[in-house]
């Protein structure tokens, strides 16, 4: 029994524990890829009954250091990942959603923006990522309410250091891009600590052919005599970004952790022209800055069966858009000036009771409280005074959820969530999640997983309260979602290992809320569609060693998502009911191929998106819709081991066939760009 | 064994690459319109920050429309937020809010003659001169002067009681050597500008955020105010449909709407006789009516409207329904007896439109 409890709680505390082999990657070219014993899958931890994740492994997040979550993602999962431009506003949308409908977490806070209810994951570098997992659709209930698509799971985990480590990366790469890394850190048998700074920059002015527009050539007298398409550079797409990560950790040795995390980032980017834009860049200046503070104090106390977890943070973030032009003389004059103040506390209890080797009790709470200044434009009034536009807002959003998890036989699972969110004074009915799955054949681990969920989102800060447009009387996002799938998994140890599933998923959401302008000339929210989105996610991933030295790993995504509005037609003429909703690709995949060779290692990734209509009504106009696209990534790099350091040298080439692709009308993306990447442990 | 994987991955690598996006240019489509006498431009403004502005051309004779006709007769797009149009001397002014830009181009054909650029976020062009027009800005408090046959800004009128923030000029209406022009966004005024010294000489203080202006047959000038709206440090009032002598730049009278309401769109017929304007339905008023009428024109059809013009010939009332404005719009075509004759589907946000 005792031994039970001791495996039990060691599922229990995984965070914490089973991180050891997943330290930076500074050497997996030399260490290769892990081909697992593959008997490990057919233990399904409690915690994961019926759940859909997709998770990523450190090779996939700690590739390089120029990629933020967002380009891990893209070329990870099959998941939709819409990015404005380099280094500029990139959101992630699960099974046809929208990304306000994708809650994400960090070492379990909550970081969707409370103003506009999404995340910019352009903002996440992954090498601050040591924990990635995506919960599908219903799986999300099991960490947060509100995730309609799902929930994106971040979290970083102490070092595993002995003594002092430290890790410094140089990228320097097309468009005068230089990234740099650098990780401290220091570890005995009961502290951990590591600080991780990214410095990135960039003039960000790559090289485009602008389908957009042409070039008039004059005459004396002002005629066109000849027009043509110009190779323009990004305009205005200049970046500079920060990022610090301190984190301290003290384990007791008695079951008892304590961590510190704190993440600062000084962001400072131009929002990059449009390609229809006519005006001189040197006139004008648009641009975004941000200064977020994420602390996080947390401990975890184990005992035999069970664990109790306590957190309490702190998100501080000022972010400014300013729009100037000049008007002679050099004179920059604000055409808009926004600031924006979030200040947001929160705690979080989380509890876990096994009994016997059956059951499995949790229960969590969370607060989070947000206390929001938003000034949006200085205006002057009718009796000459000045005047801000905006709005000061606070409200406490507290979510709660108990749930029971039931294993009957060892080969099947039962669980069942009831979670309960209050935002505001507005409480929503309860949030039940009900999963199962079942070993179907101990050959093969081949198991069958189904779930069912009723989720709620409420409506951001600025839905609500923006000014102009905020609309107070929005309700609530509601929807039921379910899936079903099989994943098997075989291998043998050392030799090959094999795992893959397919899985059905069905959501219907009710009273989707979109910005639309009004006759007054501003945007306001309304409730105004409801959609069925339903598709089918395959993942696969296959790892063999062909040979002593030579090792193949290759992962691969697809997804088929249709997502069609249902809702009744807003006037006679609507012809948007039945059809796809605009920027939601019907189908997108992912394959990644990493090939090690003693010291050498290959990695291809590739990922497709198909067409995407940009109008409700999917009509096949010149504009109504952007090509499908392939995208694909290599990189080569060769790790060197001496005595007094670890030395590895990389090269990467993105867009390697140089395609000219948007992922959003209007923005451009780079072709085939560079990067050459150096890195150096020492070895004290 | 190992040559053979390898094989097996190059052969993999190649098909993953074998196909690769596909993305056309554009291809110049010919287009010849003299003949139709009539036609009716329609400036469909697009989503903000999505480029995919358009403009559609519709003939009244034949009931035809053409879309996308900047794009397909010229190769590329037209840009960010197709705000207005003017035709002057057989050449059509285009007014593209977020691409800074005003694209000039032949009616008939629809190719590019040429643009003015650099704009700060342009509204509406009107032309003084052959070689002089104004054009009004939003995000400035300057309007710009420009030469339309050089494509050239060559100054500018600053506008007293505004910053760049709260900058707002809109619609402009001449009235012998002066000009008109209502300052909407945060501000409650009508300016009147002498256009032989491009300088403000007066201003007439209206209701809270005035949004058109037209003139009638009177030389009445005629601006409807949305009256804010709630919560707005600029203040929050019932609008109004103003009457101000163009003459005497007085107030002759004022209409007031019920709080909440949201007019918009004032718009003249042919004969200047007639007054229309949407608020939720579509309302009709004699210049020299001296109250609002008690029924609207054409009743509330479960949509809010976006755009109104009336034809100047027949006097037929255009109105545009932007649905749900991801989508392309309606636009409905009654007779002056309300009789539904046409309809046709435009671009993104229909909301100007110029007859030709």
């Amino acid at each position: 029994m005792r031994r039970l409890l001791l495996i039990l709680s060691i599922i229990a505390l995984a965070p914490i524990s089973l991180r050891a082999q997943d330290d930076i990657p500074k050497d997996w070219a030399q260490r290769g890829i892990k081909i697992s014993e593959v008997s490990v899958y057919g233990q399904r931890p409690m915690k994961d009954i019926g759940t859909q994740q997709t998770k990523f492994d450190t090779l996939a997040l700690k590739e390089n250091i120029a990629l933020s979550m967002a380009d891990v993602l893209t070329f990870n999962s099959a998941i939709f990942v819409k990015n404005y431009g380099r280094a500029t506003l990139s959101t992630v949308s699960f099974r046809g959603t929208s990304p306000s409908h994708t809650q994400v977490t960090w070492n379990g806070m909550k970081i969707n923006n409370p103003m506009l209810g999404m995340t910019d994951f352009s903002m996440i570098p992954s090498f601050f990522i040591d924990d990635a997992s995506l919960l599908h659709g219903t799986s999300s209930v099991n960490e947060t309410g509100g995730g309609l698509g799902g929930a994106v799971k971040l979290s970083t985990l102490p070092a595993q250091a002995q003594g002092f480590g430290l890790q410094y990366i140089q990228g320097i790469g097309s468009f005068k891009t230089f990234d740099e890394f650098l990780r401290l850190t220091y570890g005995n048998n009961h502290w951990q600590a590591s600080t991780r700074v990214v410095y990135s920059s960039s003039p960000n002015d790559y090289k485009f052919r602008n389908h957009d527009k042409k070039i008039n050539i004059y005459d004396e007298d002002m005629n066109i005599v000849d027009q043509y398409y110009p190779i323009e550079r990004n305009r205005s797409g200049s970046y500079k970004d920060l990022h610090i990560l301190q984190e301290v950790y003290y384990n007791t040795g008695r079951g008892d952790r304590f961590g510190l995390n704190a993440w600062y980032i000084n962001s400072n980017r131009e929002l990059a022209m449009l390609t229809v834009d006519h005006g001189d860049d040197t006139d004008f200046d648009n641009r975004q800055r941000e200064h977020t503070f994420r602390g996080l104090l947390s401990w975890d106390h184990l005992r035999e069966s069970w664990k109790l977890s306590a957190k309490a943070g702190y998100i501080y973030t000022w972010m400014a858009y300013d729009y100037k032009r000049d008007v002679g003389n050099g004179i920059m004059a604000h055409m808009t000036r926004s600031r924006s103040r979030i200040n947001t506390l929160y705690g979080q209890v989380d509890g876990e009771y096994y009994v016997g080797r059956k059951w499995l009790f949790t229960a969590n709470l969370s607060l989070h409280q947000h206390i929001v200044v938003s000034e949006d434009k200085n205006i002057i009034r009718q009796d000459g005074g000045k005047a801000i536009v905006g709005y000061r807002k606070g409200r406490p959003e507290l979510s709660g959820s108990v749930s029971a998890k039931w294993k009957p036989t060892e080969r099947i699972g039962v669980s069942m969530v009831l979670r309960e969110e209050m935002f505001g004074r507005e409480w929503t009915p309860i949030i039940p999640a009900l999963f199962v799955d079942a070993e179907l054949s101990r050959k093969g681990n081949i198991v069958a997983k189904a779930s069912i969920s009723r989720n709620y989102r409420f409506p951001s800060l600025n839905d609500l309260y923006f000014l102009p447009g905020g609309n107070p009387d929005l309700k609530s996002e509601s929807g039921w979602t379910y899936d079903a799938g099989l994943s098997f998994a075989v291998g043998k140890e050392g030799v090959y290992s094999l795992t893959g599933s397919a899985s059905w998923f069905e959501s219907f959401i009710k009273d989707w809320i979109i910005w639309l302008p009004t006759p007054k000339g501003f945007f306001s929210p309304e409730n105004i569609k409801d959609v069925h989105a339903y598709g089918v996610e395959l993942k696969g991933d296959l790892n063999v060693a062909m040979g002593k030295e030579w090792k193949l790993g290759l992962n691969g995504t697809f997804s088929w998502t249709p997502s069609i509005n249902v809702g009744e037609p807003r006037t006679p003429a609507d012809q948007s009911v039945g059809k796809q909703l605009p920027y939601v690709p019907l189908l997108s995949s992912t394959v990644t191929g990493r090939l090690t060779w003693r010291s050498w290692a290959f990695l291809y990734k590739w990922c497709y998106y198909s067409e995407r209509y940009t109008m409700s009504s999917n009509d096949y106009t010149l504009t109504g819709k952007l090509p499908p696209y392939f995208m694909s990534n290599i990189s080569l790099e060769k790790s060197f081991s001496f005595n007094w350091a670890d030395l590895s040298i990389k090269g990467a080439i993105n867009n390697l066939f140089n395609e000219e692709y948007l992922s959003v009308l209007s923005r451009p993306m780079p072709g085939i760009n560079f990067e050459i990447f150096i890195s150096i442990s020492p070895k004290w | 064994m190992t040559t053979r994987y390898v094989r097996m991955m190059v052969f993999a690598l190649t098909l993953l690459c074998a196909s690769c996006m596909k993305w056309e240019y554009g291809l110049e489509e010919d287009f010849d319109m003299s003949a139709s006498g009539e036609g009716l431009f329609i400036c469909n403004e697009g989503n903000f920050q999505y480029g995919n502005a358009t403009l559609s051309y519709y003939d009244p004779e034949t009931k035809t429309v053409q879309n996308e006709v900047f794009y397909r007769s010229n190769a590329m797009k037209l840009g960010d937020v197709a705000q207005s149009m003017v035709i002057r001397n057989g050449i059509g002014w285009v007014v593209v809010n977020n691409s800074h830009v005003v694209f000039a181009i032949d009616i008939n054909t629809f190719k590019e003659v040429g643009r003015i650029t650099n704009l700060t976020s342009p509204r509406y062009i009107h032309f003084i001169s052959d070689e002089k027009a104004y054009i009004t800005q939003i995000w400035d408090n300057r309007i710009f002067v420009v030469n339309p046959k050089r494509y050239e800004i060559t100054g500018y009128i600053e506008i007293p009681g505004m910053t760049m923030e709260s900058g707002s000029t809109e619609q402009m209406v001449q009235y012998g050597k002066y000009l008109y022009v209502n300052c909407w966004s945060y501000q409650n005024r009508i300016i009147k500008i002498d256009t032989e010294t491009d300088s403000v000489v007066d201003e007439l203080v209206v209701g809270i955020q005035p949004t058109s202006l037209v003139m009638d047959c009177n030389n009445k000038l005629w601006t409807v105010t949305d009256g804010g709206y709630e919560g707005s440090p600029y203040g929050h009032e019932a609008p109004s449909l103003y009457r101000i002598d163009a003459e005497t730049f007085t107030i002759e009278k004022q209409f007031k709407f019920d709080f909440g309401d949201w007019p918009s769109e004032v718009q003249l017929n042919g004969t200047k006789d007639k007054l229309y304007w949407l608020n939720d339905d579509v309302w009709e008023m004699d210049v020299t009516a001296d109250r609002v009428p008690v029924r609207p024109f054409l009743p509330y059809n479960g949509t809010i409207y976006y755009g109104l013009t009336v034809c100047p010939r027949t006097g037929d009332v255009y109105i545009a329904d932007a649905i749900d404005y991801v989508q392309q719009g309606m636009v409905y075509r009654y007779s002056k007896d309300k009789e539904l004759i046409d309809s046709f589907y435009v671009g993104i946000i229909p909301g100007a439109f110029c007859w030709k």
